[in-house]
Parts: structure tokens; sequence; C-alpha cells
């Protein structure tokens, strides 16, 4: 059931009450949890926060606590299978589900006692309508019966007549019955055939501050993080991006507009979001410039810098923005001014000169203190570098919770640890990416394209984990399609497969949709994926909230992409 | 004093803060407090209005010396006068500080009150250190510090070698007051049970200070 009023009816009733936090492992629950968890310590809620990185670790979860607990808020996870019927809870238990997942199941859209969404309204999310989905079985058994008890008592003719048109009439019903079920069958292959992703749960959470008033810059910043994070993981279409930074534009000139008044301008210390129309390159003001260029995405696809060419063309274009190799190379903190003052408009100039003509982007970056400024895309990159760190260090939920801390503007040693992480990934990515695409690995298998990281590349660890295998597949299929003269293969999607675990020999599988200008976003991989294991009966583990990411056994890999290309194509 | 000690005590002093919620009286064991209604200003103790302050039900009001104008003339007042001046709070450090961690988007021109603050702390802690300087030279028995902060004892970082100074200041005055004319002191009084306040001074001030064991002073005299 879809919350209406969110203070009322979800906010209200849990202030009073000990809550289960159940989180899910991505940048954007964890922002939407720190504003949850900023109105509970206002409001001195109890909490017991779970942070679960896929199906089977929440249903651990809600075994370990159902007895303790009578209100679960699940943040981006659970909108979008049965979850009745996963979790199997008592009458009494009741869920609240802030998820960016869609479409979400038609099971969680319909109860209406036990499972309510804290989603907005305005996303176009087609539910079909009940009446198309749900029938009342009820009635079907008793007219059944009913004209069962007819046929018996009746005397002959009349009951030979009367035999025949009851005969005639089940026959249509059962003939509708199964037409209705057709076409139920139909609309929901439809509706559940393409994932995609909804508004951000942590401007979900956001809203609900605002709409009680205690909305504060710290929250109003998660909530852009969140925002940023859907963004950089290429989850939103760019129109949904710009709406939603528009949404956030007025709250930040309602919170941070004292920074123009001389008179009572605030201390340095206190925290200030501005709004920017910053330049695309990941990290570049902890990084030198020359870095940030090659290791962003969208330029060294555009310029191919995998190849002696795109070395070539990389130093053009710095030769055309005047910039010395030397200023470019070191820290950007370290650079001339002069050459920083107007940086961001020459960049545009000579990037519109190379074919790269969206390297600008509406963002917000975040100040204080004197040394302290930091970009939205930032904080994304070191937070979920923090979060999959492959270095152990403790039990499970340490990385969790790390990453949890870094978003504190109190814990920015941890922080620039993130930072460290983040440029030690973005160049992984880079180097993996250039040999891929140099030696030829990424194949057209068909309907897809297809590319396999063996157990010997370098840095291969980072890319067990899920998100940092997305980031990489969607690098990957970028820069393909910027180096492959092959018009048919741009528009392919791609299947991207990575080790997990060498002891258990799995391999981690994600599928991401095409590659296109005006692309919506949406992946069918999560159902074909379900498919082809269910034909083959390949040992695999659909644990990850998206379901276009799951693991299998290496042995089953080629029955696999066997079945899978057989049912695409 | 622990500089814990004194700011547990600076947050029991009253500031004003505007709230929004409303509460009837609430009856706490140092007194009375409330109503609270929204938008009406009401006194409350700091620890209650930081608290506040940091669930956002309130909004904090900077007390009246919290102003530039008023702490740039006490600040010359001090650099101007040898001698201490009377400060406008005994605890303005400590609220300044409790103040500008906590509220300082309520308080104009933050930046600039904690350096005023900064300012005036600095001139009066040089010249406790040049007080204590003169008192030695002059073998002075008796040092009186008028409206001297109770914390500029404890809180400053020269502490540890002033609390060395005061405990050599106790012994060379009990050694003075052993071996010269009871006269030459302002408070040496004859009076035995002074001298047993002045040993049982010195033995308390034995636990705290942390001096190297051969300074330790020699219990038994004076």
């Amino acid at each position: 059931m879809f919350v209406s009023d969110c203070r009322r009816e979800f906010y209200d009733l849990i202030v009073t009450q000990r809550v289960l936090l159940l989180v899910a492992s991505d940048v954007d629950a964890l922002c939407a949890c720190k504003i949850l968890q900023a109105l509970f310590q206002c409001d001195h809620v109890q909490y017991t926060l779970v942070p679960v990185a896929g199906w089977q670790e929440l249903e651990t979860a809600f075994l370990e606590h159902k007895d303790q607990f009578k209100y679960f808020v699940l943040i981006n996870c659970g909108a979008n299978v049965d979850l009745l019927e996963i979790l199997q809870p008592e009458e009494d238990t009741y869920f609240f589900v802030c998820d960016s997942h869609r479409p979400i199941n038609v099971v969680n859209v319909y109860n209406d006692t036990q499972i309510k969404l804290l989603v907005k309204q305005e996303d176009d999310l087609d539910v079909p309508a009940y009446d198309d989905i749900f029938r009342d079985e009820e009635e079907e058994e008793e007219e059944e019966e009913d004209s069962e008890k007819e046929s018996d008592g009746s005397e002959p003719l009349e009951k030979r007549r009367r035999f025949e048109e009851e005969v005639i009439e089940r026959t249509m019903k059962r003939r509708q019955r199964r037409e209705w079920e057709a076409r139920r069958r139909e609309i929901l292959f439809d509706y559940e055939q393409y994932e995609y992703h909804g508004t951000s749960s942590a401007m979900v959470m956001f809203d609900l501050a605002w709409v009680m008033s205690k909305d504060l810059n710290d929250m109003l910043w998660w909530a852009i993080v969140g925002l940023t994070d859907q963004w950089v993981q290429d989850k939103i279409t760019q129109m949904k991006y710009v709406t939603d930074i528009g949404i956030l534009q007025r709250h930040v000139s309602r919170h941070n507009h004292r920074n123009e008044d001389e008179e009572n301008s605030l201390s340095i210390d206190c925290m200030r979001i501005a709004f920017e129309y910053d330049l695309r390159l990941a990290l570049y003001q902890h990084w030198s410039l020359y870095e940030s260029l090659c290791n962003t995405c969208y330029t060294s696809a555009s310029l191919k810098l995998w190849s002696v060419q795109g070395q070539k063309r990389l130093q053009e274009f710095l030769a055309d923005m005047g910039l010395p190799l030397k200023q470019v190379k070191q820290k950007f903190n370290s650079m001339d001014m002069s050459l920083k003052e107007n940086l961001r408009e020459m960049i545009e100039e000579s990037a519109n000169k190379f074919g790269m003509k969206d390297l600008r982007v509406q963002t917000f970056s975040i100040h204080f203190g004197f040394k302290n400024k930091f970009s939205a895309s930032d904080i994304v990159y070191a937070t979920t570098s923090l979060m999959e760190n492959i270095e152990k260090e403790g039990p499970e939920t340490t990385n969790f919770i790390k990453a949890l801390d870094s978003l504190s503007r109190g814990n920015l040693d941890k922080l620039h640890q993130g930072l460290d992480l983040a440029k030690k990934q973005l160049r992984a990515i880079q180097q993996t990416v250039a040999s891929c695409i140099c030696t030829n690995l990424v194949i057209s298998q068909g309907p897809f394209l297809y590319c396999s990281l063996m157990e010997g590349t370098p840095d291969v660890k980072l890319f067990s984990k899920p998100v940092s295998l997305c980031l990489l597949s969607k690098y990957l299929l970028k820069s393909f399609v910027c180096s492959t003269k092959n018009k048919r293969c741009k528009l392919l999607p791609l299947v991207m497969a990575a080790p997990m675990d060498v002891e258990q020999g799995t391999v981690i599988m994600v599928g991401i949709p095409p590659e296109t200008e005006s692309s919506d976003k949406k992946n069918f991989f999560g159902r074909a994926f379900e498919k082809a294991a269910e034909s083959t009966s390949s040992r695999t583990l659909h644990n990850h909230f998206q379901m276009s990411i799951i693991e299998l056994k290496t042995e089953d890999r080629s029955k696999f992409l066997d079945a899978l290309i057989s049912l695409l194509s | 004093m622990e500089p814990a000690e004194v700011e547990f005590l600076a947050e029991k002093e009253l500031v004003t803060i505007v709230p929004n919620f409303s509460l009837d009286r609430i009856h706490l064991i140092g007194g009375d407090l409330g109503p609270f209604n929204p938008g009406l200003p009401v006194e409350v103790p700091v620890w209650l209005a930081i608290n506040l302050k940091q669930r956002q039900k309130c909004r904090l009001i900077p007390p009246e010396w919290m102003d530039v104008g008023k702490l740039e003339e006490i600040r010359d007042q001090e650099r101007k006068e040898d001698t201490f001046t009377p400060m406008p709070s005994p605890y303005y450090m400590e609220l300044t500080k409790l103040l500008l961690n906590y509220a300082s988007d309520n308080i104009p021109r933050a930046d600039e009150i904690r350096t005023l603050v900064k300012d005036t702390w600095d001139t009066r802690m040089a010249k406790l250190r040049l007080s204590a300087d003169s008192f030695v030279r002059q073998q002075e028995a008796h040092a009186k510090h008028p409206a001297c902060p109770q914390q500029a004892l404890p809180s400053s970082p020269s502490f540890q070698p002033f609390q060395a100074l005061a405990q050599l200041l106790q012994q060379f005055c009990t050694d003075t007051n052993a071996h010269h004319n009871p006269g030459q002191g302002e408070n040496r009084s004859k009076n035995p049970e002074s001298s047993l306040v002045r040993r049982e001074n010195q033995h308390r001030s034995c636990y705290k200070a942390r001096l190297h064991p051969s300074q330790a002073p020699q219990h038994g005299e004076g």
C-alpha cells in the first residue's frame, strides 16, 4: 500500500516504538539511513541497524529479530519481490519499505495492512489495475458447486436441456477464465520484464524531514549524495537527474542564502552547500588534472586513451587549452591560480572541439572550514570504495559502518581514506578497461556482448564486489562503443563476468542495458537470468537486490550463457 | 580543578532560548524550568540549551556580552590595565566554546567573537605569568588575584609549571615563616589552626602536583 502522508502514516507510528532498520549496501541507502538516524536521534527513537547485502541476509536478520520487533523499515531493499511470501511474518508486523528499485511487486502494492511503501506517487509506476490481476477465488468455486448441485435434482427432459445449458455456461466461464489468466500473465510479464530505478530513497527521507520541519543542511547534503550516487552508477535517466537537481536546488537556496549577506555571514566552520556547473572529471580537486582526465570514463572513452593515438590526442587537448604539462600533472590545489580561474570554461571550449559535449554537469559541492571542499561525486566515489574495501578489517559489517561514518562531517580521516581507495579503484578500472579493449576480450555473442575477466588479471579482486563490477562494466561498454566500428555492436547490451570466490569456484555476473543517447536505463537481464538458470538448472544464487546481478558456479557458466543466448535471440 | 569539572560548572549558567515545542513547567532537582511555548524566549541552563539545540528543538540567543563591539572594548581595556579587569561572566571562556561549537549558526559574526575572546584570554594569561614571576622575585608571601577567573588556573597549558611554581612558593613561604621574623609576611598568623590548614593544603597539593619526585616537598616542616 502506498503511504500518502509520510508523517502521519509512517513517522508518527514508529516514534514511540522500537524499530529495526534493514539497510542495503549502496550509497543511496547509506544516505537515507543517515537522514533517518538523525531524525531518530532528535526524537529519541530506539532502533537497531542491520546492514544487509542480499536476500539471504535479509531473511536471516528478520528471523533473528522477529520476536523483538513489530516495526521494520527496509531501505533500498524489498520492493521488487513478494515480501510476505519470502519472510512469512506474523499478522501484526508492519513493514515500511523505502526502495528505489522498480518495478514494485504487485502483492506489495495491493496489500492493505502489513506493507507500506514510502514511494512518491509522481514516479510513473504503471502498476496494473487490481481487477486485471486479482480475482475473487471464492466466487468461482461457489458458482461451480451450485451448478453441480443443480444438475442433480430435476426432471429428465428439462434436466437434459438445463444440463446442456449449464454445460455451455460452464465452458464459457472456463474459457473466459483462461483468457483472463492469459491476459494476466501478459500484463504481469510486461510489468515485471524491465528493471529500473525510481526516486532516490535519500530524497524521500529528506522530504519526510522537510515535512516535519526538521530538515538541516546536513540532511540536504545526504540527499544530494544519494541522488548523485544514482547518477554516477547510471541508474537514472539524464532527464530525471536534472529534474531532481532542480528540486534539490530550491532546498539548497533556502538553506544557504545567508552567505551573500556580509553583515551576518555565518562562521567559516558552518557547512555551506553551493550549486555548481562543474566538470565531470572524477575526483579532480583531490588529484591532479592529468590523472583525473585519464581515469574518468567519459574523457578516456571519448579520447580513446588506451591507444597511442589517444595519448597524443590528450596532449593535443591539453595544448589546445594552454595548460603546461608540468602544471597539469601536479596536485590540483597546487596549480597556478591564473590557470585555475577560468579552468571550467577553457576546458568546456576545448572539449567541444574534441567531441566531448557533456563535460560539464550540474551538481553541488560542500564547503566547511578553510580547507575542506568536496563535490558530491567525490563523496560518492569515496563511500563506495570504503564500503567495498576488500581488505578485511574485522567482522563483516565494519566496512558498512566505516562508510556510514565517513558521511558525517566529523570523520574526515575516513573520508580521506575513502578518497585514496577511490583513486586506486578508478585507476584499476581504467587499466582493466584498456587491457580488455586492446586484447579484444569483449566478444559479441549475438544478442549481447560478453566479457569475462580471468583470474590472473591484476586487481581482479576489486571486481568481486557488485557495485565495482557494475562500474567497470559501464565504463567498458562506453569505451567499447567508442572503439568499435561495427554499428550493430554499438546497440548491444553487455554481460560481464568476474571471479568472485576462487575457493568456492563462483563467478559474479552482471548484465547492463545498452549504451545509447536517450537510453531509458531499463534492464531486462534480471528476468532473463532467472529463466536461463531455470532452463539449464545451473547452480545460481540470485542474492542481490538488483536482479541483474547473480552469482553462479564456474562450471555452469558456459551452459548458462548458451541458454541466455538462445533465450534472447 | 580539571577543565572538565570547570566546564561542568559552567553549564549551569543560564542562557536564553526560543523553543519550537510546547511543554509545561518541569521540576528538576536544581529548580523549575519552563513553561516552554513555541516562539517565546525562556531562560534555561546551558546544558539543556545545547541538548535541545542538537535535537533541533530550539534556537539559541547569544548572551548580551557576546557581541563584537562589547568584546572589543573589553579586550582593549584588558590590554591597557596592568591588573585583571572584571569579566562579564566568570565562565566566559567555557560559554564561548560551548555556544560557538554547537550553535554558531545562531550567533552573528562567530569567527570574530572567537578571535576576540581568545585575544582577551591571552592577555590575561600573560598578566598571570608576569605577576607570578614578580611574586617570586619579591618574596611576597601573599598574592591577591582580584577577579581572576576560576578557570585561569587549571586550563592553561602552562598549568603544570605554574602548579610547580605554586608548590615551590608554598614551600618557600613555610621556610620563610620558620626561619624569619613572623612580622615580615602579611598573612602569616601565629594561629596554630591556620598552620594545620596550611599543612593540610600542602598534603593536598602533593597529590595533585605532578612534580618530579626529587622536587617533592618533604613533610613535617613548618
